[in-house]
């Protein structure tokens, strides 16, 4: 018997074996090393927009900015939590460290002395200088982000208004290539009074007036506040950004950052390598990542492709409002990827702008007089903004607004439930409609106007429903098939009553306040409500050249003017969702941008 | 070999092209340029930002001067650049996905030659039979059918009822990987693109070889003791195609033009589905460019089946 039950013992031991190493081979990716990590290091995901433009000076999309912070450097950058670290500076620069003047006017920055272009150039105060007074001269969209330097009006008027192009690209050349020009030919006008570099590794900068809100606005990503390599730009001025590198080669998209465009196809792929020795810290694990550029409809194919580990991660590159209800649904009913989905709160607010002050426009809204105001207050308690987040977004894809106009977690947040005009009482509604409408002549024909797609068909029938039960009032839905023209319409005030929203760009109430309400948006040609106040004004002026910490009770007084004054129904606050593979170590959100890649690993699966 | 009144025509012809060309792409310039919005407006974007950038980019002069920089570029093959993706030079991107359509529109004419010519002539041999029954029936759904409703049925039974069987395989990839569709994966848009007109082809066919295989020449070879088979390939084919060749102008045009509604169900990154997106994406420069690149196209699809006409019946001259 013994030698039987040997030969058990060995089968049995054979069989162990084979298996274990069946298993091993059918995961083929596994292969390890010692530290946990996968042998490939390769990150594979998808995104559903192409970028406009990977130039910081010309940026203004997430989707720009989301993957340019891996190739880009600002002076100081946004860590995971959302608090200013030091990037290219050795420090964030506060008056306790003598890195800003006791009259808040002059910031002295000291540059780390190891900071290099991919291209192997070395970056000095010099590359700080040229890459902001070029993003002025451009006039892109975040130039507004520098305009407190000393001098900025003064380089703007000085680049001009670009020239007509005359074929195709000819004009944009032109304008850029004399940019170029004049930046290298050190023209003192295309070089902002304010800023200068003493010494190699010093940038100092000279305020036109006070900023409580610059080093914020600095440090946004991927953008005016980046640091870019005058060399290469020079090499192709237009289509710098687009160009491929390889490492330490002069032209192309050369930046700072732990990661270089390795190879471009439009709307097909980019290919983005890690750079080898970089300077910074943490070095990066990934040694590539790799980005398919795909049709939003491509989503749920997409999905079943993460599930099949064809792709480590879906909502990266400002797509985190891509996976549908029913898509985040299914990988919740999945055992095996449940755990896998990320769901974390964006920094986007959506809500309904009333017409306020554009008279041309008119409607029932406008002006401070009581049945105005009365009317707005009535259109807004009518909403159930809880009911709203549980019927649209299932109260996964947003949350009720509930705590003011800026999103939950941000600097400016008032509290869960500190907005009056949150509150959903149909009898207040009802009553104040009767008061200051009892013939219904006022609100007949309304319209409420708003781009058509994603949340937004949903949030105005429910809308469009909640007015006709608690009010009585039915409101006309004006859907907008083309984003582009409801804009356009919206910035110029040509709705009664439409949908509103913000994504902020960085972490500072001046983000939201300027850019939406009051004498400065109208400038900027963004009052969509048309609401101007003296009061407003004179707080938001204050408010923008105090430090934050002082300056946190007068934007709170501002959000209060505006709920006072009812220009706006909040609405819902958006969530962002992830599927990411537990796998993949590091990966993640705040509410502004992806984590970066740069501490990003994939472990052994 | 080509007459002087062949050349003659090919000129006059090429005049027109290029007459056509300018019609069409000026409608279309003047068109997509007063459609509300534009490429570059956003919630960031406004104001002095979105006036500099009108203006960088020329969208802020006279749509006739907008027009005369286009052609100024279109001359020397430079389409413009993208607004979407600021700057990216068009014609290598209309280029490149040229060749995917390019791609769709050889198989889909391969289908549409193949399955016509063939379903014609073996109802024609077989006339009144069961099978001249079921061709024809088949020919007559071919034409009746929509392009797109072949395309959603093949989507619903490929991908929904037998996708655990398929897994996939008869789709494109997207985005456009580098190479082109697999035989699987082009077979599905190829068949939706081209079942139309094989419809027709099958018909004209079958009508042009019954009229051949009664002449005196088919029954006088057959009494020469020739098979069945060759008379028919060699003797009564060629002289049936002729009719058929009078359709191939239409035939090339409408796969040519289907291929913008096919691409956009099955998502093939050709040039349809960027005409498609250009438009909701106000990239005009592209939406131009792709158009005229299709206009292009049919005039010279049409002035090659002219001529293949020449070769086919030495009868017709130019």
């Amino acid at each position: 018997m013994k030698p039987l039950t040997f030969r058990f013992r060995a089968v049995q031991s054979a069989a162990i074996l084979g298996g274990i190493s069946l298993l091993v081979a059918a995961c083929g990716n596994s292969t390890s090393t010692t530290s946990g990590l996968a042998a490939s290091q390769v990150l594979k995901f998808p995104v559903y927009q192409t970028a406009g433009t990977f130039d910081p000076g010309q940026a203004d999309a997430e989707v720009d900015t989301e993957i340019m912070q891996n190739v880009f450097n600002n002076l100081w950058r946004f860590d995971d939590n959302l608090n200013l670290v030091p990037d290219i500076a050795t420090t964030v620069p506060t008056q306790a460290n003598n890195g800003i003047s006791s009259d808040g006017l002059t910031y002295t920055v000291k540059l780390k002395s190891n900071v290099k272009f991919n291209n192997g150039d070395a970056m000095t105060s010099k590359d700080v200088v040229y890459s902001w007074n070029r993003a002025v001269a451009l006039q892109g969209g975040y130039a507004s982000n520098l305009s407190a330097i000393a001098g900025y009006s003064a380089v703007q008027k000085a680049a001009g208004a670009p020239p007509s192009s005359s074929s195709g690209a000819g004009g944009t050349t032109t304008f850029r290539q004399n940019i170029e020009n004049k930046l290298t030919a050190n023209d003192p006008a295309f070089q902002m009074s304010g800023l200068s570099a003493p010494d190699a590794s010093t940038v100092q900068i000279k305020l036109a007036h006070a900023c409580g809100w610059c080093l914020t606005a600095w440090a946004l990503q991927g953008s005016t506040g980046s640091v870019v390599d005058q060399k290469a730009i020079a090499s192709d001025p237009v289509n710098w950004w687009s160009k491929p590198v390889a490492q330490g080669q002069a032209a192309g998209m050369v930046g700072t950052g732990p990661f270089y465009l390795a190879a471009y196809t439009a709307k097909q792929s980019m290919v983005f390598k890690a750079v080898s020795n970089w300077w910074g810290s943490p070095k990066p694990t990934l040694t590539e990542v790799d980005i398919a550029i795909h049709d939003p409809s491509a989503i749920a194919g997409d999905v079943t492709a993460w599930e099949q580990g064809n792709f480590d991660l879906i909502g990266y590159g400002g797509n985190s409002g891509n996976l549908t209800y029913p898509l985040i649904q299914g990988i919740k009913g999945n055992s095996q990827f449940a755990s896998q989905l990320l769901t974390k709160p964006k920094g986007r607010t959506t809500w309904l702008s009333f017409n306020v002050g554009w008279t041309a426009t008119g409607g029932p809204f406008v002006g401070e007089s009581a049945a105005a105001k009365g009317l707005r207050t009535a259109f807004a308690l009518a909403v159930d903004k809880a009911g709203l987040a549980t019927t649209v977004c299932h109260d996964v894809q947003c949350a009720p607004a509930t705590g003011g106009l800026i999103t939950k977690g941000l600097v400016g947040y008032l509290g869960d439930g500190a907005d009056p005009l949150s509150k959903f009482d149909a009898a207040q509604a009802k009553s104040l409609l009767t008061q200051y409408d009892p013939t219904g002549k006022l609100t007949a024909n309304l319209k409420y106007s708003y781009n058509a797609g994603g949340l937004n068909d949903p949030v105005a029938a429910y809308l469009q429903n909640a007015w006709q039960t608690n009010l009585n009032v039915k409101v006309t839905l004006d859907p907008s098939s083309d984003a582009s023209q409801f804009i356009s319409n919206r910035l110029s005030g040509k709705y009664v009553m439409s949908r509103d929203g913000w994504q902020f760009d960085y972490n500072h109430p001046q983000d939201w306040f300027d850019n939406l309400w009051g004498s400065v948006a109208s400038a900027g040609g963004s009052n969509t409500s048309g609401f101007i106040d003296p009061t407003y004004d004179s707080v938001l002026k204050q408010a923008d050249q105090t430090p934050l910490d002082a300056a946190l009770p007068l934007y709170k007084q501002l959000a209060q003017i505006l709920q006072q004054d009812v220009a706006y129904i909040p609405l819902y606050y958006s969530v962002a969702n992830f599927a990411i593979h537990s796998y993949v170590k590091g990966a993640g959100s705040n509410s502004q941008a992806d984590y970066y890649w740069n501490e990003t690993s994939i472990q052994s699966h | 070999m080509l007459t002087r009144g062949t050349l003659i025509y090919i000129g006059q012809r090429l005049v027109l092209i290029v007459f056509t060309v300018l019609v069409v792409s000026f409608g279309v310039f003047a068109v997509v340029h007063s459609l509300p919005g534009n490429a570059f407006v956003s919630d960031r974007v406004h104001g002095t930002a979105l006036q500099i950038l009108l203006h960088q980019y020329g969208l802020d002069q006279p749509i006739p001067v907008q027009y005369w920089n286009f052609l100024k570029g279109l001359v020397h093959g430079n389409l413009g650049v993208s607004l979407y993706i600021r700057d990216l030079p068009i014609t290598p991107l209309v280029l490149r996905e040229l060749s995917v359509s390019a791609m769709l529109g050889g198989a889909a004419l391969i289908v549409t030659i193949g399955l016509g010519i063939t379903f014609g002539v073996l109802a024609a041999v077989r006339q009144n039979t069961w099978v001249d029954y079921l061709l024809t029936s088949i020919a007559v759904v071919g034409y009746s059918v929509p392009s797109f409703v072949i395309a959603s049925l093949g989507i619903l039974i490929f991908g929904q009822w037998l996708n655990n069987v398929s897994h996939g395989a008869f789709f494109y990839p997207e985005p456009w990987t580098g190479t082109y569709g697999t035989l699987a994966e082009l077979s599905l848009p190829a068949i939706a693109l081209g079942f139309y007109t094989s419809g027709q082809i099958t018909r004209i066919t079958r009508a042009s070889m019954l009229e051949v295989i009664q002449q005196d020449y088919i029954r006088t070879a057959r009494a020469k003791g020739l098979e069945n088979r060759i008379v028919i390939i060699r003797h009564a084919l060629r002289n049936a195609l002729v009719p058929v060749t009078s359709i191939l102008g239409p035939t090339v045009i409408g796969i040519i033009t289907g291929s913008v509604v096919i691409e956009n169900i099955f998502g093939i990154p050709g040039l349809g589905k960027e005409f498609v997106e250009s438009i909701f994406q106000h990239d005009y420069n592209v939406t131009v460019g792709v158009f005229t690149i299709y206009a292009v196209l049919i005039g010279f699809a049409n002035l090659t089946v002219d001529l293949v006409y020449t070769v086919i019946d030495p009868r017709i001259r130019y």
